[in-house]
């Protein structure tokens, strides 16, 4: 009964993800350039030279800083969002697939139109801030103010998952707590912090688990804003470089290093997140 | 619900599935990359062409095919959209080079082709051009040589371009200055102050960033001081005339005389700039979309000070002989001297033959569009092909970019960044290219 | 039917409501202004799209931008190809997910948790990895430029198994206990007791597969080469020039006609959440 169930799925992704996965690792250990039909195997030699780059500790760093910023942003957003949205107001299915919209959104209508947002010479900012007298920085040359720029960006397209599925969860709360607190007269924030977000958690584990898996994947936006940079690698996560290194660099075998890598440091971190959800369970 | 999982357990789990995996993919064969040579399954009967359509060329590529098709009902071309730029043409050709369904005919951009021919991945030229009656004396000179390596030539020249020097008419006319460009670089320092009266807070020549090419518009003014990216197989970032390119550069922008844009053409487009440069490919939508008037001229010199780009036409090696002879013959066809008039003049690039150039049509077309005629007359007197170190040197684009970024817009001293990039070129063609050309 | 809330339970003006309308006019806000910005950027002519100072209002409004895509590219076919991946993607993976969390949850076998584990763990490879192996695969198998080559690899899903698992591990466990008493089989239990309370997340659960699937890009452009086939992401990207300036109108356009439809659904499937909640309420 439960192979019944569960075979067409495992198959799927034994077959689609983890038999590339595990080529994927078996390609690490070669120096194969995507474009050759044969490869050498080098042993960990690709690993040692990734160690031992600077690059990579740079990168490896942006990564962590795009993710956690993500993460952080848009969980808490979008649980604000789903909070207010879950009320029962006028407009607000209106509202709600304004807030889904941008999810919706291609990486490359996302890269212009937030150019009128961020661009130091037609951007929104840029025309906010000479308001007041300000200069706006440049947040295509300057690096940190790119990584910006492209978490924000991502921060704005990301929200709307995040409150689809706080809202269903919230849609999906049992009721009777919410009424015996109202009848306690407990205050809105009381309430919130002792009666919802605790209901909420199975789905904030959820959400922490996902969001941070997608975002480090992130590549339309970073790909159609900076290409990576400035500077060579400003906004360059562990995916770009893959797709960097892989496509552009045509070093294959390095780049199956760097997703290699990435994916040991991803496994690790979602058994610790696993494991912290259970010991509050 | 759950239970509790233990960390420890948790791995073991996780190395069980890993070796079930493992097991599971021996049994299901390779199915990836890198194989055997894939073995070729398409057909004879058909001329499968993967483009990204350059210059927006859909229209034009249909209605040729559609000639083509006509002539030759047996050999019927198939055009494929291959992708939205460059790059991707490029990955989605490696892929069928690790799987296999090859085309008959693909797009490869400047900084792409040399990748594939090292690995042997493209037919020769020559004995195809031979075997088919190709007269590839008629292509212009520097293109066709843009693709040659190992004395031979590995694809064809099809949508070329080169830099451009956009001049806005009106701000050179009220610096007093003709819109002719200029002869030197020097010239242009000593013109800018005066330019700079004029559009004051905006800059004297605007250029795009590093992550949109910078490195092919440096390419050019590093050639004019002296200087190079690499000569053979020797990066040269180092040789004072380099250096002092690059540090040219760096005070042109700290002046304020130059600036470094992630969006140029539009800076330029709106007015807010003296001039700009950019490849020829924007001047149709700059012609349609400037605020102002505006003319095309040569790069500073002295010559050569401009580089060609673009991109070409390759045939696989893995292709049956007869499909690679369809295949040349078609290319032939889509560069022949009328459908280089049409082609280049539906899109802006540069006419790929001599012959085209005679072409009576071509000739009122350029009396029209002396702004079109900019490029043709550079491309013979002002440009040569580019330095290895950016176009054959796998990720030469990105890497000198982004140092030109440090330099410019980073202030980063000249010497340094350019030592640190000469270091790592040097390594790359040592690790990952030497090896191959000692091969052949 | 009254429907519970953080601030208040009845649709009255409370302070709570109006902070409520208060803060959604904010959220609104900060998100319409860049989607403002793409859709007046579809109806400008080209010249206006980049102007200094920039222009917010078009002038004049143009539906040329429109034109162009519907008639520059096949637009229906490729809307037609979209539609019939995308239905048949989120068809598949809705029922596996849920199929695959059930057994997840409410079936007792060795190894558990480590197929769970497996499943999530498949989330943590990015697609630049996979499609060249991948590729190969299809290739062999002659599946390139059909649908199925295009459909199956994707059809495995780890996000649905996952927001189900979790979903499903977190309902009451007095629900499923009586139905095991009862003598309950397990379809059943499935689809009279579990999905009935589960509406909200189901909804959930097909909104983003179907976001996720009509956006995929990388797969179907290497898997397709002609437009009977391809989706419409592969197919707008006609409207960019490769070198050289794009003309942003119709791109703006194309995005805009691809984003309606999803919206559309959206507005119809987020109203079954409610739905969804109350029917589940009675029955519990």
């Amino acid at each position: 009964m439960a192979v019944l169930l569960l075979a067409p799925n495992l198959i799927l992704l034994v077959v689609f993800t983890y038999r590339p996965l595990l080529d994927n690792i078996r390609l690490s250990f070669t120096n194969w350039n995507i474009s050759s039909p044969t490869a050498q195997y080098i042993g960990f030699d690709n690993y040692v030279e990734w160690a031992g780059r600077p690059d990579s500790w740079k990168i490896l760093g942006i990564t962590l800083v795009f993710t956690v910023a993500t993460v952080a942003g848009s969980m808490v957003i979008g649980l604000v969002m789903a909070l207010v949205l879950d009320q029962n107001l006028r407009g607000r299915g209106l509202v709600r697939s304004l807030v889904f919209a941008p999810y919706v959104i291609s990486g490359a209508a996302i890269g212009v139109a937030f150019q009128f947002v961020f661009d130091p010479r037609f951007g929104m900012i840029q025309d906010l801030l000479a308001r007041v007298g300000l200069d706006s920085p440049n947040f295509y040359q300057d690096p940190d103010w790119a990584l910006f720029m492209v978490t924000s960006t991502y921060i704005w397209k990301n929200v709307g998952y995040v409150f689809v599925i706080y809202l269903a969860a919230l849609q999906g709360r049992r009721i009777e707590l919410d009424e015996a607190a109202q009848i306690d007269g407990t205050g809105p924030f009381r309430h919130f912090f002792r009666i919802v977000l605790p209901q909420l958690r199975p789905t904030t584990f959820f959400l922490s688990v996902t969001v941070l898996l997608s975002s480090v994947q992130v590549f339309d936006i970073i790909n159609v804003m900076t290409r990576g940079g400035p500077m060579g690698n400003g906004t360059t996560t562990m995916v770009y470089q893959i797709y960097q290194e892989t496509f552009v660099n045509s070093r294959a075998g390095y780049g199956a290093t760097v997703a290699t890598i990435m994916f040991v440091i991803l496994l690790v971190i979602t058994v610790i997140q696993v494991r912290f959800q259970d010991q509050k369970d | 619900m759950m239970t509790r999982l233990s960390a420890r357990r948790l791995m073991t789990g996780a190395a069980t599935l890993s070796i079930a995996a493992l097991a599971l993919t021996a049994c299901a064969g390779t199915g990836g990359a890198p194989t055997s040579e894939a073995a070729d399954t398409g057909s004879a009967e058909k001329i499968v062409f993967w483009s990204n359509h350059p210059g927006s060329s859909k229209d034009i590529e249909e209605e040729i095919i559609a000639e083509w098709n006509e002539e030759n009902p047996d050999t019927p071309v198939e055009l494929v959209d291959a992708g939205a730029n460059y790059e991707e043409v490029a990955q989605k050709f490696n892929a069928s080079l690790a799987g296999g369904d090859l085309p008959d005919v693909v797009v490869a951009s400047d900084v792409n082709w040399f990748n594939f021919a090292m690995n042997d991945n493209f037919a020769e030229m020559g004995p195809l051009w031979e075997s088919q009656d190709v007269e590839s004396d008629d292509l212009v000179d520097t293109l066709r040589d843009d693709y040659e390596f190992n004395d031979e030539h590995w694809a064809m020249p099809y949508a070329r371009s080169t830099n451009l020097m956009y001049v806005n008419d009106q701000i050179f006319e009220e610096a007093g200055l003709p819109a002719e460009g200029f002869e030197t670089w020097q010239d242009f320092a000593e013109a800018a102050p005066a330019l700079k009266e004029v559009t004051g807070d905006d800059p004297v020549l605007v250029i795009p960033d590093g992550s949109n090419y910078l490195d092919w518009y440096f390419q050019g003014m590093i050639w004019t001081f002296g200087g190079a990216y690499s000569e053979d197989w020797t990066a040269t970032f180092t040789q004072p005339e380099s250096i002092e390119a690059g540090e040219f550069l760096q005070e042109m922008v700290q002046e304020g005389y130059i600036e470094i844009s992630n969006d140029a053409v539009n800076t330029f487009g709106v007015g807010s700039a003296g001039a700009l440069l950019e490849s020829t490919g924007s001047l149709g939508g700059l012609e349609e979309t400037a605020a102002m008037d505006f003319t095309t001229v040569y790069l500073p010199g002295p010559t050569p000070g401009a580089a060609t780009g673009g991109a070409g036409l390759a045939i696989p090696s893995g292709i049956s002989e007869e499909r690679q002879a369809n295949a040349v013959r078609f290319i032939d066809f889509l560069t022949n001297t009328d459908n280089t008039v049409k082609f280049s003049q539906a899109t802006g690039y540069m006419p790929v033959r001599k012959s085209a150039l005679e072409h009576p049509d071509e000739v009122a077309f350029l009396e029209e569009n002396p702004n079109a005629m900019t490029a043709i007359e550079q491309l013979n007197e002002n440009t040569q092909p580019q330095d290895a170190a950016r176009v054959l040197v796998q990720g030469g684009g990105a890497r000198i970019g982004g140092a030109l970024d440090e330099i410019t817009t980073g202030g980063a001293d000249v010497t340094e960044v350019f030592t640190r990039l000469e270091e790592e070129t040097q390594e790359i063609i040592d690790r990952d290219i030497k090896p191959k050309l000692d091969q052949q | 039917m009254a429907r519970s809330t953080l601030f208040a339970s009845k649709p009255s003006v409370t302070p709570g409501t109006l902070f409520g309308y208060a803060s959604m006019v904010v959220i609104a806000a900060i998100v319409l202004v860049p989607i403002a910005f793409i859709l007046l950027t579809s109806l400008k002519e080209r010249p206006d799209i980049y102007t200094e100072p920039v222009q917010w209002i078009p002038d004049p409004f143009t539906a040329e931008n429109y034109a162009t895509v519907i008639d520059d590219v096949p637009f229906i076919r490729y809307f037609l190809n979209s539609l019939l991946i995308t239905t048949v993607l989120t068809v598949v993976q809705v029922v596996l997910g849920i199929i695959t969390a059930f057994a997840l949850v409410f079936l007792h076998y060795p190894g558990r948790r480590i197929v769970f584990l497996f499943v999530i763990a498949s989330l943590m490879v990015p697609n630049q990895v996979t499609v060249i192996s991948n590729y190969a695969l299809v290739a062999e198998l002659s599946w390139r430029n059909t649908f199925a080559g295009i459909i199956i690899p994707l059809a495995g899903v780890a996000f649905g198994t996952f927001l189900m698992r979790n979903h499903f591990a977190s309902l009451p466990r007095e629900i499923v206990e009586s139905a095991h008493l009862d003598g309950t089989g397990p379809f059943r239990l499935l689809f009279r007791i579990l999905l009935p309370m589960s509406w909200p997340t189901v909804v959930a659960f097909t909104l983003i597969t179907i976001v996720t699937e009509w956006n995929q890009y990388l797969w179907p452009f290497l898997m397709a080469d002609t437009a009977s086939v391809a989706p419409l992401p592969v197919g707008l990207t006609l409207l960019q020039n490769n070198e050289g300036s794009t003309n942003w109108g119709p791109v703006m356009a194309g995005t805009i006609l691809t984003m309606i439809p999803i919206l559309i659904v959206f507005l119809i499937l987020q109203k079954q959440m409610i739905k969804g909640l109350t029917a589940g309420a009675v029955k519990g």
